[in-house]
């Protein structure tokens, strides 16, 4: 049976495919694991800062959430665009758009690769934090974690299908990715990655509820930490926003790709 | 001119990269134009150049001209001067608005060319080329080789060169020099190497009738017969002889005299692996 | 020495001129800039309010730690990511072969190839901010203290430069070690706030491991007119350690490159 294009088999094969490519550049991944550690940097500086009141986390919850931050960082990076990049500029392309499989699941399939791969780095980059901040270590609820999880590959469907865009415009202009950085900085400082959501003033509060950036970090954060958080709310927005982007990226996808093979390049 | 020849993998462009400076040998010496190149003594570096046919240095998104001030500036040549450098260099590569354009909208041929250019702008003694015809099309690759005798002609410069199309070494060195396994197999004229490879030459013909194979007898190694064709193999030597026997015994229509092409040669040698 | 003036402006006359190609991307970088600097101030005020300090430091204070930052910030993105970011492509592509067979330092090449003018609107917008910050904060610019700042604004970009270039040669041996440039750079973010900020066990890792503090802190301090001198001169020896050993490195990096590789 199959669904979207995908069978058991196809999946199979190319997640074993990817997560063996992937296990090649573990040294490299290591390295992205480690550059993740902003979210500790931050920590230390709320910890002792005046304005740590104002966040609504007391004691290990800050501790918590600035962990939990960092470990949906670390499962929902998105690098598609740079990958698509590369390959658009070696010609790979061509060969992938004549298979019949969608070639979106194929960098699916190499992010949730590199995410496995990545796996024993970040519980590593985790394990340290432990052993300084001994009081802040937690076992969330079976319940809790499973919705922690669902919420951050909601964060990765979110943060890929924003990215798949960019990409899909790269059949138009060839310097698109340079768009990922303006969406990349928004990102940064209102994803909840530097600050939680709660240290911004009620009125930019309310505005970046609207964005998609909250319910990439700061959402799935608190789903994890275990900190009190509307469930319904956040994870209607992350519906919600998927909803939104899905169609337009695959109406964008296929009009791109008309153009690119009317193109003949 | 020397040419440089070698099965892939057989030490060519490690030569060539020793040889310039970028590889130290792991034992004995290098000297080339009186330097140790692995010192890359500024001295020295102005008088090598390298050029290779699959990497490039001139920038992909500004025109060669920008390129080659760069250079112009690196080796301290005055401007004027390289000016009157580039106008004479352009006009035998036949370069002229190409050379205002910016490199990633040039043909592969073009490229090679100012390529060519900007690694000789500084008037090196000796070039070494790598593969300078790679992947250029048949008239680009006759373009370029022109432009190599040329220049090997008015400045007397060394070169040494290699190339997988041996159009290039028959047409541009006398010297020929042929690494194989590790080892210089071959020093001097290609027609040496020829005759090292090939003893015999091969001498085709065309009768007005057909013979049998017992006529031959005595003339040489017989490869084929088919009817009214024939294809021989004679030692140089007695070749003039065969030749006089031939034209005595048969009545001839047609009659070729020919070396083995060296490609050929070449590539079995390679394919053989050993003698 | 009048080759390599001569060869330095031939160099950012033709990174202009590639610039120039790609007028989109220019535009893109100008408004990361601002998109960037507003999200720094918008964080940055997260921490303060009435009667509150960061570490010790005022609003005003801290504004100069952050113009500072956004100066090197622009620097990496004008000079250090373009040049040492393509130590890898002179790998991966074998063109480093034509660097080193110019009869012109390889690592001056290497370091000073190409810039990216967009960073140098970051470094004006962060000398303008500092300014601001200074000048809020009643600091009395004697002519003693600005030798002094620029003095130590040199300092701070010596080591910069050095971190990243020792980071950037090691892609002689790992050709994808692009993302270790990725690491330094989520490290040097912590200067964008003063060094009291942080907890005693990362200020010592931040002034003597990762001197990020004499990026930042130290000129703001000095801006401030309380530094102190053995710091200084822990600054000026630091960086001329991490200057010499970025170059032996690089050296070092040669001789196994031309020793190993085909």
């Amino acid at each position: 049976m199959r669904i979207f294009g995908l069978n058991r088999r196809i999946v199979r094969a190319l997640l074993g495919s990817q997560y063996a490519h992937m296990l090649e550049y573990r040294a490299e991944i290591a390295l992205w694991a480690l550059s993740g550690v902003l979210p500790f940097i931050m920590l230390s500086l709320w910890s002792g800062s005046d304005a740590r009141s104002q966040l609504g986390l007391d004691g290990v919850a800050l501790d918590r959430y600035f962990l939990s931050a960092f470990l949906v960082r670390q499962f929902s990076v998105v690098w598609m665009v740079y990958a698509f990049e590369e390959d658009a500029l070696l010609g790979r392309l061509s060969p992938y758009l004549l298979q019949p499989l969608h070639p979106l699941w194929r960098y699916v399939a190499s992010h949730l690769g590199e995410q496995l791969t990545r796996l024993p780095f970040a519980a590593g980059i985790a394990g340290v934090f432990f052993l300084i901040q001994p009081q802040a270590f937690w076992i969330p609820s079976l319940g809790g974690f499973l919705l922690a999880w669902i919420a951050t590959w909601m964060a990765f469907a979110i943060a890929f299908l924003l990215q798949s865009l960019i990409a899909s415009l790269c059949f138009w202009s060839e310097k698109a990715t340079a768009l990922e950085r303006l969406l990349f900085l928004p990102f940064l400082f209102l994803s909840g990655l530097l600050a939680p959501l709660t240290a911004f003033p009620p009125a930019v509060q309310a505005w970046v509820r609207w964005t998609p950036f909250p319910y990439l970090i700061d959402f799935p954060a608190r789903v994890l930490s275990g900190d009190p958080v509307d469930l319904a709310a956040g994870f209607a927005a992350q519906l919600a926003w998927v909803g939104l982007l899905l169609p337009l990226v695959l109406v964008l996808w296929r009009a791109g790709v008309r153009r690119y093979s009317a193109m003949g390049a | 001119m020397v040419g440089f020849l070698g099965a892939n993998g057989a030490g060519k462009t490690t030569t060539l990269k020793m040889l310039c400076g970028l590889i130290y040998p792991s034992s004995g010496q290098v000297l080339v134009a009186g330097h140790q190149p692995q010192r890359r003594h500024p001295d020295f570096l102005r008088r090598i150049t390298l050029v290779m046919g699959q990497k490039q240095q001139l920038i992909w998104d500004l025109p060669p001209m920008d390129s080659l001030r760069v250079n112009a500036a690196v080796y301290g040549i005055p401007d004027r001067v390289a000016s009157r450098r580039i106008a004479e260099l352009s006009d035998l590569l036949e370069l002229g608005e190409e050379l205002t354009r910016p490199v990633r909208k040039l043909s592969l041929g073009q490229r090679m060319k100012a390529e060519l250019l900007a690694a000789l702008l500084h008037e090196p003694e000796v070039l070494f080329l790598d593969e300078p015809t790679l992947g250029l099309d048949v008239n680009a690759q006759l373009r370029v080789r022109q432009f190599l005798a040329e220049y090997n002609r008015r400045t007397g410069a060394t070169i040494l060169l290699t190339s997988h199309y041996m159009a290039d070494i028959t047409a541009l060195c006398p010297r020929v020099l042929l690494i194989h396994q590790g080892q210089l197999f071959h020093d001097g004229p290609l027609d040496r190497l020829t005759s090292r490879l090939a003893p015999e030459r091969h001498v085709r013909l065309e009768l007005e009738q057909p013979a049998p194979a017992e006529a031959f007898n005595g003339l040489g190694h017989l490869d084929s017969l088919e009817n009214c064709e024939v294809n021989l193999r004679v030692d140089p030597a007695s070749l003039t002889r065969v030749l006089a026997q031939i034209l005595e015994r048969f009545e001839v229509r047609d009659l070729e005299v020919n070396d083995p092409p060296i490609d050929q040669l070449i590539g079995e040698l390679f394919r053989q692996g050993s003698l | 020495m009048g080759r390599y003036w001569r060869t330095l402006r031939r160099f950012w006359g033709t990174a202009l001129a590639t610039q120039l190609e790609y007028q989109l991307n220019v535009l893109v970088e100008l408004l990361a800039v601002v998109l960037s600097l507003g999200g720094s101030l918008l964080l940055l005020s997260l921490f303060f309010g009435p009667g509150r300090e960061l570490g010790g430091w005022s609003w005003n204070q801290a504004l100069i730690v952050q113009g500072f930052y956004t100066v090197f910030d622009g620097m990496t993105t004008a000079w250090l990511r373009p040049n040492l970011g393509a130590i890898v492509t002179y790998v991966r592509e074998g063109t480093l072969d034509f660097v080193l067979l110019k009869p012109i330092d390889s690592q001056f090449w290497v370091s000073l190839r190409t810039f990216a003018p967009a960073g140098l609107s970051e470094v004006v917008l962060g000398l303008g901010l500092a300014a601001w910050g200074a000048h809020q904060s009643g600091v009395v610019l004697t002519p003693a203290v600005l030798v002094t700042v620029l003095l130590m604004l040199m300092v701070a970009a010596v080591i910069l430069y050095s971190l990243w270039f020792l980071i950037a040669a090691t892609s002689i041996w790992f050709v994808k070690t692009w993302n270790a440039t990725e690491v330094l750079r989520a490290l040097l973010a912590s200067g964008r706030y003063p060094l009291e900020a942080y907890p005693a066990p990362l200020r010592l890792l931040f002034t003597l491991v990762l001197p990020v503090a004499f990026l930042t802190t130290v000129p703001a301090e000095v801006l401030l007119g309380r530094a102190s001198f053995p710091l200084l001169a822990l600054g000026i020896v630091l960086s001329a350690g991490f200057f010499a050993a970025a170059r032996s490195f690089w050296l070092f990096a040669l001789r196994h490159y031309t020793s190993a590789s085909s």
